[in-house]
């Protein structure tokens, strides 16, 4: 008889339950909570819609038969697998109101990608501010998750009249190119659909990818035919040039060169060229099906299995009042397989959790900021003050680097769930070494070769935001995530307009003087600390990837899982890993 | 008779209830703030709030008797 199970099925096939239902009365007193949940996600879905409908109508698209880049998303991507990023992301504040390109993590025949493409309503592709350093963002995911690029390309180029915003510098719309080539030299392909008219910028950015397929109509070209002569000895336009350049206009009669004529049936840079879109799109999806992908089974450690808590309960559990206190564990146990989860040392280092869970029966970490006040620890503070949830301490930072260092050996993806008001700060914390300890961490992920994911839940404050894998953390961190009630900023406003402005107050009450022009600085200030950290804000400058509701969290958690075990680098047998060991004692 | 005590050492902010009140388990009763944060303090059973030991501003210890049930 042949007997098959998953590995170490002591360790993971049942781990400790954790959370609790709520209560009849927790779910009544918070229900004014789930409104204030629901008012972001109507603000943020409005600013998506926004972003949606950027550009010309997607019916002039439809009624010159062709499809919009969102069309094409639906067509290529499996149902239900489709995880947006940089939705809202538009850091130069362009009046198209987008940086011109879509993209997100899903999955077409099965497989993960990375997919972005330009979006054709918004001046037919052209590059606009920000867009590079939103192609950047999405070539980084792809090396570290080292899953295929797929691309949509339809670019027209410069957007000319901005030129000086995308042409020129270190991450400007020419580095694309270069990271294209970095993802072949590491083994990483690049799958391109090309559509319209791609010349200059466009065309290297259809000449970049591993794998070409074109739409009959499309061309991609060094530069486009359309550029007449427009330099003349005068150095100036009069209304003489102007005529000429009317007349040029009108008698051109050249094709956009490097068409299907040339790429396909001449130099054969094409390995297609289909006559509709939705061919293209066929053609990306034969080419996904032979990208490398292991099958789940070789790393999954248990069945796949839904949460056993409602995952509708984190709109209750999370306070959109950022100074309430809540039970971490209670958010973790809607997120994870079964409610499950297995501690790592949770009697040290108090103010966070760190562990083992399953998600869709892979095994990852997780890390994140307990709430509340823990009297009697620090033990470093000697009983003068209490411990208060979402700052670190010695111990919590001593525990996780300890925990991220062994997650690197043991290939454990990690997940951050940062509500955090920063490091303890005084003499004390100084003398307990947290400057130290916290580039400590940070030194940690950085040594580990792990891709990371980080949601900002509420606060992402002061250095706690960076050290607890940030965006910063550039190298292991795939993708930020917010959520409705996302804060960020360096310090809460108030302690911000107290630091700046208690020494001239002092001055001014010195002097007798009127405080009022002082009071309507710092309130201002503070003021402004509130409108730019919100959600919307946050995702527009790319300070998280994308704005995600409370109950999608899980869904991107598993996307970012999936990805991450569809094609490893690096490999740890499960039953050679030291973390369940170590736990169990 | 039962009561409810302060967790934690901190100024009532916020009083929700009045003598004659009643309250039902899990309802909020009381807000203290201490360490820039507000701690909510619930009923842990139903019951009518007999007398109030406390007032809004008032600063309290670890263990004080905040309210008193009939």
């Amino acid at each position: 008889m042949s007997r098959k199970q998953t590995p170490l099925r002591p360790y993971f096939e049942k781990m400790a339950e954790i959370g609790k239902e709520l209560r009849e009365g927790e779910v009544r007193r918070s229900q004014a909570n789930v409104d204030l949940v629901r008012e972001q996600e109507a603000i943020i879905s409005q600013e998506v819609e926004r972003v949606r409908n950027a550009g010309i109508p997607a019916e002039k698209i439809h009624q010159r038969g062709g499809m919009t880049i969102y069309d094409r998303l639906d067509y290529l991507v499996d149902e239900g697998t489709w995880n947006p990023l940089h939705t809202l992301y538009n850091p130069a504040d362009n009046e198209e109101g987008c940086t011109g390109v879509v993209n997100g993590l899903g999955k077409i025949e099965g497989k993960w990608a990375v997919i972005i493409g330009f979006d054709n309503k918004v001046m037919a592709g052209a590059w606009i501010a920000g867009q590079a350093e939103n192609i950047l963002m999405v070539t980084d995911l792809a090396k570290r998750l080292n899953i295929p690029l797929v691309w949509m390309t339809n670019c027209s180029g410069v957007k000319l009249m901005e030129q000086e915003t995308v042409y020129a510098g270190r991450r400007s719309s020419g580095a694309p190119f270069y990271r294209h080539a970095d993802l072949n030299h590491l083994g990483i392909p690049i799958l391109n659909g090309i559509y319209g008219t791609n010349p200059a910028g466009g065309g290297y950015q259809g000449i970049s990818p591993t794998i070409l397929l074109a739409h009959d109509g499309a061309n991609i070209a060094v530069g486009g035919a359309g550029i007449v002569g427009g330099m003349n000895p005068k150095g100036y336009i009069d209304e003489e040039a102007a005529q000429a350049l009317i007349e040029g206009t009108k008698n051109f009669k050249g094709k956009a060169p490097g068409r299907v004529e040339t790429h396909f049936d001449q130099t054969a840079y094409f390995r297609e060229a289909h006559d509709t879109e939705q061919g293209v799109l066929d053609g990306i999806k034969d080419y996904m099906r032979m990208m490398p992908a292991y099958d789940p089974t070789m790393f999954r450690v248990a069945e796949p299995a839904e949460p056993r808590l409602n995952v509708e309960d984190l709109n209750l559990i999370l306070p959109a009042n950022q100074k309430r206190p809540y039970d971490a564990i209670q958010i973790l146990a809607r997120l994870t397989d079964n409610s499950e989860f297995m501690e790592y040392r949770p009697d040290y280092g108090r103010e966070v959790f760190t562990g083992i869970a399953k998600i869709d029966g892979f095994p990852v970490a997780f890390i994140g900021n307990q709430q509340g006040v823990f009297p009697g620890y620090p033990e470093y503070a000697k009983g003068e003050y209490p411990g208060v949830g979402g700052k670190h301490y010695r111990e919590g930072l001593i525990k996780q680097g300890e925990f991220v260092t062994l997650c690197g050996r043991d290939n454990l993806p990690i997940i951050w769930l940062q509500d955090t008001t920063g490091i303890d700060v005084g003499d004390l914390a100084e003398e307990a070494e947290l400057l130290a300890l916290g580039q400590s961490l940070v030194y940690s992920i950085e040594q580990t070769e792990l891709s990371m994911m980080c949601v900002v839940l509420r606060k992402g404050t002061a250095a706690a935001h960076y050290i607890m894998c940030g965006p910063q953390a550039n190298n292991n961190n795939a993708f930020t995530l917010g959520t409705p009630l996302t804060e960020i900023y360096v310090m809460h406003g108030e302690t911000a307009a107290a630091a700046s402005y208690a020494r001239r107050l002092v001055k001014e009450d010195d002097a007798g003087n009127d405080l009022s022009p002082i009071l309507d600085k710092m309130n201002q200030m503070i003021q402004d600390y509130q409108d730019k950290s919100r959600p919307v804000y946050s995702a527009e400058k790319g300070f998280v990837d994308e704005i995600v509701s409370l109950t999608d969290l899980r869904k991107y958690i598993q996307a970012f899982t999936g990805a991450n075990y569809q094609n490893p680098k690096s490999i740890t047998p499960v039953h050679q890993m030291l973390l369940p060991r170590i736990i169990k004692g | 008779m039962s009561e409810l005590t302060a967790p934690i050492a901190g100024n009532v902010w916020k009083i929700l209830v009045a003598v004659g009140d009643k309250v039902e388990m899990d309802d909020e009763v009381i807000i203290l703030e201490a360490l820039k944060m507000e701690t909510p303090i619930y009923c842990e059973e139903s019951g009518t709030i007999a007398e109030i030991k406390i007032k809004e501003g008032d600063a309290v210890n670890e263990g004080d008797v905040l309210v008193i049930f009939g």
